[in-house]
């Protein structure tokens, strides 16, 4: 009786670690995802922004992937003044709805 | 007789599948550990992973507003090949304090229609800010800009010579 008790624990403990184990698989993979997603997201901005003029705008092209949704802050796609820099924060939320933000600083040429 | 012996073989199973099953628990415990072990591996790693990322670009933002600093000071004839030419700035991005230090490198080259003009280079190398001037070591990315000034002085285009990210 106490056997099949202990075993029956034991074999509990290991599901619920296989379990748990998958599950923080699956996080990782988003994280890395949304990784890169982020970065991809950061470099198109900074390649739109190589081609400011002054007074002008500048368009991001990037898609995010299916499930991911992007954003910057502030949102207006303004060409900062030849003598002063434009900080941006992007963020990127995830398919589960994790959301990460960086901030990065583009410049007119 | 044969009942005693009987019982006490009764015994002696059971003695073995408690054993048996202390044998089990103690591996499914090791592959727990094991499990838990990837797990924690895998959370640090993704934890640097950012860390990485969020100070590559804070590097990145500081030398491009290193960038526009030197750009407006050598418009205003503030900085020029003539002067010491070097400095440093720090800035702030995401709670990371980052410094620039900077140094121009001026040269003469030729033109595409064989005339000697005055190069303007500058040297930018961005660490985390530790209080004093980036070790090579310690550099995050190390970029030379070329600032091109117009008849008046003023600087109207950059172009980036080189990027290098080193960590």
């Amino acid at each position: 009786m106490i056997t099949v008790v202990i075993t029956s624990i034991t074999v509990t403990a290991l599901v619920s670690s296989l379990a748990t184990t998958g599950s923080a698989g699956v996080a990782q993979r988003n994280r890395a995802a949304a990784d890169t997603v982020m970065r991809n997201y950061a470099e198109a901005t900074k390649q739109a922004a190589r081609a400011c003029v002054p007074c002008g705008a500048y368009t991001v092209d990037y898609t995010a992937p299916d499930g991911y949704s992007l954003a910057a802050e502030p949102i207006d796609n303004w060409c900062p003044n030849v003598s002063e820099v434009k900080r941006i924060t992007l963020s990127v939320t995830e398919p589960t709805g994790v959301a990460a933000s960086m901030q990065i600083v583009i410049r007119a040429p | 007789m044969n009942a005693r012996r009987a019982c006490r073989d009764g015994e002696r199973d059971g003695g073995a599948a408690l054993l048996l099953a202390i044998g089990f628990v103690l591996m499914i415990g090791a592959i727990s550990a094991g499990l838990a072990s990837l797990v924690t591996s895998g959370v640090n790693n993704q934890t640097m992973l950012v860390a990485i990322r969020d100070r590559q670009y804070a590097a990145d933002g500081a030398i491009e507003s290193a960038i526009t600093e030197v750009r407006n000071g050598i418009s205003a004839s503030k900085i020029d090949c003539s002067s010491d030419g070097s400095g440093a700035t720090e800035i702030e991005l995401d709670a990371l304090v980052i410094r620039v230090d900077w140094q121009i490198a001026c040269g003469v080259t030729r033109s595409a229609d064989g005339l000697a003009v005055s190069r303007r280079d500058v040297v930018f190398s961005a660490c985390v800010d530790a209080g004093s001037a980036c070790a090579d070591t310690d550099v995050l990315i190390r970029a030379e800009v070329n600032f091109e000034r117009g008849p008046n002085g003023v600087v109207t285009h950059t172009f980036v010579q080189s990027w290098s990210v080193h960590q």
